[in-house]
């Protein structure tokens, strides 16, 4: 009877046990093969987390790999008025760290919404006290920031960068395909607590940076440029000045200075005026530089010699009734003296000697009338109309340097062809670019677009522009032990209230190149509009002595006067 | 036999279980390292920009000018030469650069 009733009770657990075993199978079919789908894609939903990673934009090195702007991570602050308890208080201690009013944070934090921006892209410092302030229902994301540690060294070249890191001018603008870092969706695993546990692919990496750019620039040499630059500039309480230095062999921009200065940290609110890179986005008339261009085609057309001789008219020139003046009365003069003497009369003769063609030819030759294809946004062609429109004047005001619109950067590449022996070379400031491995991916090399004299000629007229430093209206940018060769050039602007050329707005410029027998730079200094004396020997060609003094030393160039200065350096 | 085989699976069990413990170990391990390496990165960030300015020139050159009262060196004070002697004396230094600081050059001779 016993064995009976344990036999019937072990069959009673089994078929229990069966049937809950069953109902596990069936519940396990049901969830792993019927729902499979619908419940997978819900508990990765609850394991899983899409990141969007984007790279840092790529950082910015001068030639000797000196950082001039980098992107760093910096905190951002953001608050969730549902989760805060007490708005007013927050905002009292968020204000002195944020540098924010307490009643403006308040005012936000007290807004219905869910997320609320207090502040963005702070310096690391503040961040850390945030941290340390630990309030609820405020936190802080990490956001890249581009830092310009340079301040405003070579601001109008690099550019900036805006608030959400993408490039709005200069290198930064340009080279912003390169510049940007990628970016990329990356699947977290996150365990119960939502914290994340390693990427889904172990093999996963992160959003690559973008690419660095190496520039041509120096930032010693641009730091030069832009010293003595803003001095010339508030020496001569000047609206404006612009400088470029170039390496005549290779067309590479080793400084390109535009005074006034902005900070690229804080571009806020100024006016697009300020960051404007005149050097290559304003024209002007370049006045008597412009003579070393038109001496450059006589020479090479054999039209003139350096013995040739022009008649000076004794300063006065009737043409197309009007009259051409020269500061100083001259009668027969030879070329070469006309050079260093600038004259305007002389120069007008010698345009006519050549003809309006052969003067349109060249200086669409030297690259005047059209880009010069740098590689920075905002260039400007200039202005350089056809023959066919010129006026009965105009062949002789052109050979003068007026009703022609040039850029700066047009006439340092001009002169830069003249200073390497008769080749125009296509000027450029990035160098290299890497991507984020340090690979090489790009890189420009000097890029010589043709010939437009010969090297004779190239020679000649060096010796000739030397003469306007030794014996011209150049003295003042003679640099102790080297040749210089170079042209001053004065213009007078048309004054906006009567359309004339007026008498007292000048632009004033020296455009020249060192040592003359091998140069290693090439230079123009632009002033505009200096008060007081406004002639481009007077106020531009101090500033390429110094300038060039101060570069050739720190190039370590060799003095190509070395016996007289050695000798005078001993015996003082 | 019976339990050869009972343990043997066990193992393989346990083996799998460890294994699966210790991937969740590492991974928690991996996400560490990973913060403390975006953190190094940051710092490294920092002092970067940190150096890049404390190096930029116009810093250097106004702390040589106020704090050490250096200055610039006057016209043709600094004079750089290149030599190339006709029969060198030392063929590794056969040729070469020199600068020459004129005011040192006169103290010398003093």
């Amino acid at each position: 009877m016993a064995s009976t009733s344990f036999r019937g009770r072990r069959i009673l657990v089994a078929c229990g046990l069966s049937g809950a075993f069953i109902l596990v199978i069936v519940r396990l079919v049901n969830l792993q093969v019927m729902q499979s789908a619908e419940l997978t894609v819900k508990a990765d939903r609850q394991h899983q987390k899409n990141v969007t990673l984007e790279g840092a934009r790529g950082t910015i090195y001068d030639r000797n790999s000196k950082v001039l702007a980098m992107n760093m991570d910096v905190p951002s602050v953001f608050g969730v008025p549902a989760s805060l308890g007490n708005p007013g208080v927050a905002a009292r201690n968020l204000s002195p760290i944020l540098h924010v009013k307490a009643t403006e944070l308040e005012k936000k934090l007290k807004q219905e919404k869910h997320f609320v921006w207090l502040a963005r892209k702070l310096e690391p410092e503040q961040g850390r006290r945030l941290e340390r302030l630990g309030l609820d229902g405020v936190g802080v994301v990490m956001e890249g920031r581009r830092f310009y540690p340079k301040g405003p060294l070579l601001s109008h070249v690099l550019g900036f960068a805006g608030m959400d890191d993408r490039g709005l001018e200069g290198v930064e603008l340009r080279y912003e395909q390169y510049l940007r870092g990628e970016k990329r969706s990356v699947v977290l695993q996150r365990d119960a607590l939502g914290r994340a546990v390693f990427p889904k692919g172990l093999n996963e990496e992160g959003a690559a940076a973008g690419h660095s750019l190496t520039l041509t620039v120096d930032e010693v040499v641009q730091y030069i440029a832009e010293k003595e630059l803003d001095e010339a500039v508030t020496r001569s309480s000047a609206k404006s000045g612009t400088m470029i230095v170039m390496d005549p062999r290779t067309g590479a921009v080793l400084a390109m200075a535009v005074s006034p200065r902005f900070d690229p940290n804080a571009v806020g609110a100024l006016a697009p005026d300020r960051w404007r890179n005149r050097a290559l986005t304003d024209t002007y008339e370049p006045g008597s530089t412009m003579k070393a261009v038109i001496a450059a085609a006589a020479l090479e057309e054999k039209v003139m010699t350096p013995g040739s001789m022009i008649y000076g008219e004794n300063g006065q020139f009737a043409i197309a009734n009007t009259i051409i003046h020269d500061h100083e009365k001259a009668g027969w003069m030879t070329f070469a003296q006309m050079i260093q003497k600038s004259s305007n009369i002389g120069a007008a003769k010698v345009g006519m000697a050549l003809g309006e063609w052969r003067v349109f030819d060249y200086l669409k030759e030297f690259g005047f009338g059209d880009k010069s294809g740098i590689d920075l946004p905002g260039e400007t062609a200039g202005l350089l109309r056809g023959p066919r429109q010129w006026g009965k004047r105009s062949l002789a005001s052109i050979s003068m340097g007026q009703e022609v619109g040039v850029t700066p950067l047009q006439m340092v590449t001009a002169i830069s062809a003249i200073a390497n022996g008769g080749v125009l070379m296509k000027p450029y400031v990035v160098s290299e670019i890497r991507n984020g491995k340090g690979q090489l991916v790009a890189q420009n090399m000097p890029q010589a677009k043709r010939r437009i004299i010969s090297a004779d000629t190239a020679r000649t007229l060096t010796t000739l522009l030397e003469g306007v430093v030794t014996h011209g209206t150049g003295g003042k940018a003679a640099i102790p032990g080297f040749r210089v060769a170079g042209k001053t050039g004065t213009a007078q602007k048309v004054d906006p209230r009567t359309g004339k050329y007026s008498s007292t707005l000048l632009v004033g410029s020296f455009l020249g190149y060192a040592p003359a027998e091998d140069p290693r730079l090439a230079m123009i200094v632009v002033i505009d509009e200096p008060r007081g004396e406004g002639w481009g020997g007077v106020v531009a060609a101090p500033v390429f002595r110094r300038v060039g003094e101060q570069v050739l030393n720190y190039l370590g160039v060799a003095v190509d006067e070395p016996v007289k200065l050695a000798m005078a350096g001993l015996e003082s | 036999m019976k339990a050869v085989a009972f343990a043997a699976v066990t193992s393989l069990v346990l083996l799998f279980v460890w294994e699966r413990v210790d991937i969740v170990r590492i991974g928690y391990h991996i996400e560490r390292l990973k913060a403390q390496k975006v953190l190094l990165e940051r710092e490294r960030d920092e002092l970067q920009v940190k150096l890049s300015g404390l190096t930029a020139p116009e810093r250097i050159a106004r702390l040589a000018s106020d704090k050490l009262g250096m200055m610039q060196p006057e016209k043709g004070q600094v004079v750089v030469i290149n030599f190339e002697p006709e029969t060198p004396a030392n063929p590794v230094a056969a040729e070469g650069e020199i600068r020459i600081a004129k005011n040192m050059v006169t103290r010398r001779a003093r």
